[in-house]
């Protein structure tokens, strides 16, 4: 089974960095970094993930935007998006991530444990079967 | 034709001293038909005097020539002894001028012995006896006429055609001050009055002459010289003569000075009266007892829009006032008639001539006449409409006062709660304001320390696969750094919890289930701290406007608490109930910040969370509620549980009390307002 292709976006490098070593480390990833926010869609077109964790609070762009760009990118319409932020609240911060308009979030800091088990499951639902570099038919909204 | 049984004895006394006479005489008696004698004969004036002093006798026959007295000296003796006792004088001889004097003196008759017959003397005896009978009624009752007249006070008069008094009697006599009325005759009114007086009475006494008609009862000023005044009611009426020769007048007046002055003085006083009521501006009039008008005075008539009182007279209310009034007014003064009860001071509406509405304040007395009888009635109104109108206009403007005061205490009242939802509102601003301020604050900090404690969590995890897995301390300190990262994270966390806005999502609901899914939700943690947790819920709650979800929340720090209080395991309860609250309740709690909103008389649902614990430290007690003030063991608690519960039970209007037990540990209690939308 091939690799998936994780991109993330942070503007946070040190975190980026161990978090690309913790993903790869698992041998199932293959991870690239951005961490310019108005670099991520022209990176995302380049590398179609199969999957993208975005940071929400980013000082050139937010998340929210970077996302609606690679929304609007036929390619990535429905590339799974996981948003990784620092402004969660208690309740927020439960086990599971949380999902806020229609958006999923995971509240750092985060285990890497619980990263790739969000993501396992994000991928898993996108659609396990189809070629990752292929964009699907058109089956769903975002999770 | 003597008829002896009737015929009445007369007794007769002859004084005679001739025995041939005396028996001649005694001869001529007994031949006397229809009349009998009882003669008894005295010979001297002696015997005879001493006779009648014996006994009484009808009759007199006297001889003037007997032995102790001679000629008319009989006569006048025996007369003056008994001059009622009618006398016959008899004679021997023939004297004209004897006879004259005799019969003059008061003789009855005189008979000369030489031509007596028994006829004569009969005729002589009887009509003697009948002559003297009526003298004697004439002199009694002439006596008693001029007794009456000298006696009565009126003053009686008679005067000739040259109204000189010919007779007056005593009364006329001392009103001039004269002893006897003799002293007036011949003499006129001009002696006595002062001139135009006397001139009037002269006036008067010619024109009686003149036209033979009395004047009768005129009154009249008298002044006498001395100009002393008095009145008198005079009459003065012709004095004829038995030929109706006009002889002059006759009058009687009376001395009426004190009546007349009476008189004034009643004029006097009915003036006053009279114009006391025609001036008085109430109404005064009088009724009769069939309630006709009969007397009124100017105002009143005025009221009725009538000119003179002829118009009221014999008229009745319903002639000048509209039915249902008169109707009440006549319904009045009936009682008064029959019940003979006055009305005093009755407040009745009434119309003026205008048609305006007025009120009259009314007394009506009975008017009695002299036999007690209720013969009227009289009234006096006066128009008290003015009065009325301000009495009104008072009452009116006291409810005004009473009102506005009214309304001012409403509206001191409803500053007053103004003021302190303000107060209160300030309050929660400035709680607002700082919330929000370390809510910013909590936001950055969670920012900038969030992705730190991301990057050492990311970093610990590479690191641990790094290690080689016999390095057990190295995987300790590991483990130790990431449980750091995590009570880091909590802070932040917690911090965020406190400063987060929030909003109540409150329905009305019933408290019971929101605690026992709070304690459901605990279970798991309590069990594996060996803390029983104990329900004692109230059967019935009343229901309370809560958000659910904020009650567990704040219902599970405090579990929470309870939990870490009972550190080697024990027993916690949870009571709810329904409470009215006391004024013991409001005050003497430990912190007075929290107990606005609720009054004594309020009705709560309360929810009781107690632990058997070692309790709060005294010196701590005040600070409980302090943000990151905690008594916990590090690692046990962010210090903000109690500031977050405390927010969470202020947001439903409720209040939180915490107090360490008597007998151990710690009672909090939360009240709920029962019904209170929040």
């Amino acid at each position: 089974m091939s690799k998936k292709r994780i991109l993330i976006v942070d503007d946070e490098s040190s975190l980026t960095r161990v978090v690309r070593l913790n993903l790869e480390g698992t041998g199932r990833f293959e991870v690239r970094v951005e961490n310019h926010a108005v670099n991520a869609l022209s990176a995302a077109k380049e590398f179609e993930p199969h999957l993208i964790v975005l940071d929400v609070m980013m000082p050139s762009m937010d998340g929210g935007d970077v996302k609606a760009q690679i929304r609007r990118n036929a390619k990535l319409k429905t590339t799974p998006i996981i948003f990784l932020t620092a402004s969660v609240s208690p309740s927020e911060a439960g086990n599971g991530g949380f999902t806020s308009g229609g958006e999923l979030f995971l509240g750092k800091p985060v285990s890497t444990e619980k990263l790739v088990e969000v993501i396992d499951q994000q991928i898993a639902a996108q659609s396990p079967d189809l070629p990752p570099v292929v964009s699907p038919p058109e089956t769903r909204a975002s999770a | 034709m003597a008829d002896h049984g009737t015929t009445p004895v007369r007794q007769l006394l002859l004084v005679e001293d001739n025995p041939g006479d005396a028996s001649l005489l005694r001869s001529h008696l007994s031949d006397l038909p229809g009349q009998r004698f009882e003669v008894l004969h005295a010979i001297t004036l002696r015997q005879a005097l001493d006779s009648l002093g014996n006994r009484t006798f009808d009759l007199v026959l006297l001889d003037l020539s007997l032995p102790d007295s001679q000629g008319i000296h009989t006569f006048s003796k025996l007369n003056e002894a008994h001059p009622h006792l009618p006398i016959i004088v008899l004679t021997g001889f023939e004297s004209e001028e004897l006879a004259s004097e005799a019969l003059m003196g008061g003789a009855q008759d005189y008979l000369p012995k030489r031509d007596l017959d028994s006829r004569l003397l009969g005729r002589s005896i009887r009509y003697a006896i009948e002559r003297k009978r009526g003298e004697e009624a004439l002199a009694r009752e002439r006596d008693l006429l001029y007794t009456i007249i000298d006696n009565v006070p009126d003053r009686i008069f008679i005067k000739d055609k040259d109204s000189r008094f010919l007779k007056t009697n005593r009364s006329l006599a001392r009103r001039f001050g004269l002893v006897h009325p003799r002293e007036m005759i011949g003499r006129s009114d001009s002696d006595f009055f002062a001139p135009e007086h006397a001139m009037a009475a002269r006036q008067d006494e010619l024109k009686v002459m003149q036209t033979g008609q009395p004047m009768l009862d005129k009154i009249e000023q008298e002044t006498l010289p001395d100009g002393s005044v008095s009145w008198v009611i005079t009459s003065k009426i012709p004095l004829l003569d038995p030929h109706g020769g006009l002889m002059g007048t006759c009058g009687i007046s009376r001395d009426v000075t004190d009546l007349k002055r009476i008189e004034q003085e009643l004029a006097a006083e009915r003036n006053l009266l009279r114009s006391l009521i025609d001036h008085l501006p109430d109404y005064i009039y009088a009724k009769d007892d069939f309630c006709r008008y009969t007397l009124d005075n100017e105002a009143h008539r005025r009221l009725l829009g009538v000119e003179h009182m002829d118009e009221i007279l014999g008229r009745k209310v319903t002639d000048f006032f509209p039915p249902a009034l008169a109707g009440q007014y006549d319904s009045d003064d009936q009682a008064i008639v029959r019940g003979g009860r006055p009305l005093i001071n009755h407040e009745e509406p009434a119309v003026d001539r205008a048609g305006n509405k007025r009120w009259h304040s009314t007394t009506k007395v009975p008017l009695r006449a002299e036999d007690g009888r209720v013969a009227g009635l009289v009234c006096i109104t006066r128009d008290i409409t003015e009065t009325r109108q301000a009495q009104e206009k008072v009452q009116r403007a006291n409810s005004e006062l009473a009102r506005s005061r009214e309304e001012l205490m409403r509206a001191l009242t409803d500053l007053q709660a103004s003021h302190r939802q303000l107060k209160e509102a300030q309050g929660q601003l400035i709680q607002a304001e700082k919330m929000q301020s370390i809510g910013r604050l909590a936001a950055g900090v969670a920012h900038e320390v969030k992705n730190p404690l991301a990057i050492i969590r990311m970093g610990l995890d590479h690191l641990a696969q790094e290690i080689p897995p016999g390095s057990a301390e190295a995987q300790l300190t590991l483990r130790d750094m990431r449980e750091a990262v995590q009570r880091a994270d909590g802070i932040i966390l917690g911090l965020l919890d406190f400063a987060k806005p929030r909003e109540l999502n409150a329905a009305l609901q019933e408290l019971n289930p929101v605690v026992d899914h709070a304690v459901g939700m605990i279970r798991y943690v309590a069990r594996q701290s060996k803390v029983r947790f104990v329900r004692d819920l109230a059967a019935e709650l009343p229901l309370v406007w809560v958000d659910s979800d904020k009650v567990k929340q704040a219902l599970l720090n405090l579990f929470t608490n309870a939990i870490h209080a009972l550190e080697t395991g024990g027993t916690a309860t949870v009571k709810t109930f329904a409470k009215t609250l006391e004024p013991a309740d409001i005050v003497g709690t430990s912190d007075s910040r929290i107990t606005h909103g609720f009054h004594p008389g309020d009705r709560v649902a309360a929810i009781q969370i107690k632990d058997n614990g070692p309790g709060i430290p005294l010196d701590k007690i005040r600070n409980i509620y302090d943000p990151f003030f905690t008594t916990k063991e590090p690692g046990k608690g962010t210090g903000l549980g109690l500031s977050v519960t405390r927010r969470l039970v202020e947001m439903h209007g409720g209040r939180i009390d915490i107090r360490n037990r008597k007998s151990g540990g710690v009672t909090v209690t939360i009240w709920l307002a029962c019904g209170k939308q929040v």
